[in-house]
């Protein structure tokens, strides 16, 4: 009870951070908006050139990258602050100010780098989800309801990335480009996964499960759920989990200069 | 003549000092020798699936558009540019004043450094990326045309050091304009020919791109570089690509010296 009411006051006040730089929050809301919606543009101008994925036509695609975009949104909302915030802290010797907190630490900086940027990508992600879905006919209950449990799958695997990266830098100091290796891997994740290898596919819906955060979640919704979906929701959470073991156990290589 | 063997003493100075500087992070550099092939890859598997048994698409053929894919990336490595990040963080921290005491150009002062910083780049993303697309993925990725690529190259790095110097200048109006670069790289991302070659959009588009900078960053030059003779709906020849090119550097660069003048006017600082 003392967490969710240290959670929600965290959100109070970051919702008020962005309503007192309002121009800039609608800006950067915007601007994140645009960047992660440009990639549907090439299936658009692919489909236009009279050719296409094998087996899935256009709406079908733009509804997996549309999934894709809001998992990446509410994804990065909750979790995306924890790479800069912890790097920023390691670079600048500053993470003892974080350590000599009175609650655990991961908590701690999540709760307090709610990032009210991203709403834009998760709004802007649901609206073509919605307009996708409603252009390929997508029904029945079972079929959102498989949805759901696979978005929240695609979640977690997007928040064990960020602690993984998060833990790297712990190790890695002030390097910027590390989400730029995840963010390549990910993009796995936005396209049918039939297209690729025989490999691939094992490798990105079981051993990084990249495919739950846009493919398996969007093919569910279809109503024609790949067959190894379903088992990647294990490995999954065993991501998050294993994100979370890493940056703990990186929290202890910290050597800090005073604050 | 001394004239000119007194700025490339001074190039040379700047950018060796900036190579030094930068090869402290040379880690940094080869996260691309990961990140570059694993989109290649997937480039790759999306292509080969859209092509299915379709000879040409947008123009290209699987071959080519892999190719292009491939050569794009390779550009990237040789002309990346941050000189408009730079630019508007010294003036809007004031630092731009030492600059502007100094008896060197500033523009010249950062063309020097981003010679320095790819001179990294080119041995620790552009050549291991190179030897990976060509050994490991087999690409044909050897220009067709040697000294045409090399042209194109060097122009494409001009270009793209011009146009994000121009947007730095914006500083001396906005002082924080993250924005204006943000709305700039959104843009080039999508008619630089990164995304996808520019023989697939619209051919309204394609004439209206000639007249932006974004194509002559990448597009142009990676269609000199595979070799192709007949360049978006045009139909240019490398020589008429690479002769646009280079008109179009004349004028981003005569752009960039009337808004410098325009610009330093506006300049204020406080004793940095």
């Amino acid at each position: 009870m003392k967490y969710i009411k240290i959670y929600f006051s965290c959100l109070h006040t970051a919702f008020s951070r962005a309503a007192t730089y309002r121009a800039n929050f609608i800006l950067g809301n915007f601007i994140t908006l645009l960047s992660n919606i440009i990639f549907p543009l090439v299936t658009v101008l692919i489909y236009a050139n009279g050719a296409k994925f094998p087996d899935w036509n256009m709406w079908e695609v733009l509804l997996i990258q549309s999934v894709f975009s809001m998992s990446t949104g509410a994804a990065s909302m909750f979790c995306g602050s924890i790479l800069w915030v912890t790097m920023d802290h390691i670079r600048e010797g500053s993470f003892e100010t974080v350590l000599l907190k009175p609650i655990p630490t991961l908590f701690y900086i999540v709760a307090a780098n709610f990032d009210p940027e991203s709403i834009g990508l998760f709004l802007g992600g649901l609206v073509m989800t919605v307009i996708s879905a409603l252009k390929t006919g997508v029904s029945g209950a079972e079929n959102i309801l498989s949805f759901l449990l696979l978005f929240l799958s695609g979640l977690a695997v997007i928040s064990g990335m960020y602690l993984i990266m998060a833990a790297i830098s712990f190790k890695w100091v002030g390097n910027s480009r590390i989400p730029e290796i995840f963010d390549s891997i990910k993009s796995f994740g936005k396209y049918p996964l039939g297209i690729f290898p025989r490999s691939i596919q094992v490798l990105s819906s079981l051993i990084v499960p990249v495919a739950v955060i846009g493919f398996f979640p969007a093919s569910a919704l279809l109503g024609r759920p790949h067959r190894t979906a379903f088992i990647s929701v294990i490995p999954c959470f065993l991501f998050f989990a294993m994100g979370i073991w890493i940056y703990d156990r990186m929290i202890k290589m910290y050597e800090g200069v005073g604050g | 003549m001394n004239y000119l063997k007194h700025k490339l003493e001074e190039c040379k100075a700047v950018a060796f000092v900036t190579y030094k500087e930068w090869s402290a992070y040379r880690t940094h550099s080869l996260v691309s020798v990961f990140v570059g092939p694993v989109y290649f890859i997937v480039q790759y598997f999306i292509w080969t699936a859209v092509y299915g048994g379709s000879g040409t698409l947008g123009g290209m053929e699987l071959e080519q558009t892999i190719c292009y894919f491939g050569v794009s990336a390779l550009i990237g490595y040789l002309t990346m540019d941050f000189a408009d990040w730079n630019l508007q963080m010294l003036v809007r921290t004031g630092k731009f004043l030492t600059f502007t005491l100094r008896p060197m150009h500033h523009r010249f002062f950062a063309l020097s450094q981003k010679i320095g910083h790819r001179v990294l780049g080119f041995f620790f993303e552009f050549l291991p990326c190179f030897l990976i697309f060509l050994f490991a993925f087999r690409i044909d990725i050897i220009p067709k045309e040697m000294l045409w690529t090399v042209i194109s190259v060097a122009l494409a790095f001009l270009m793209n050091f011009y146009v994000n110097y121009c947007l730095g200048m914006t500083a001396f109006y906005l002082v924080q304009a993250g924005g204006v670069r943000v709305v700039y790289q959104l843009l080039a991302q999508i008619f630089s020919g990164a995304l996808i070659p520019l023989s697939f959009f619209p051919a309204v588009v394609q004439k209206i791109m000639m007249f932006l900078p974004f194509q002559y960053t990448n597009y142009i030059t990676a269609m000199v570089w595979t070799g192709n003779n007949s360049i978006g709906e045009m139909g240019l020849t490398i020589p008429q690509a690479v002769l646009y090119q280079t008109v179009a550097v004349i004028i981003t660069g005569l752009l960039s010296e009337v808004l410098y003048r325009t610009s330093i006017k506006r300049f204020t600082a406080v004793g940095a």
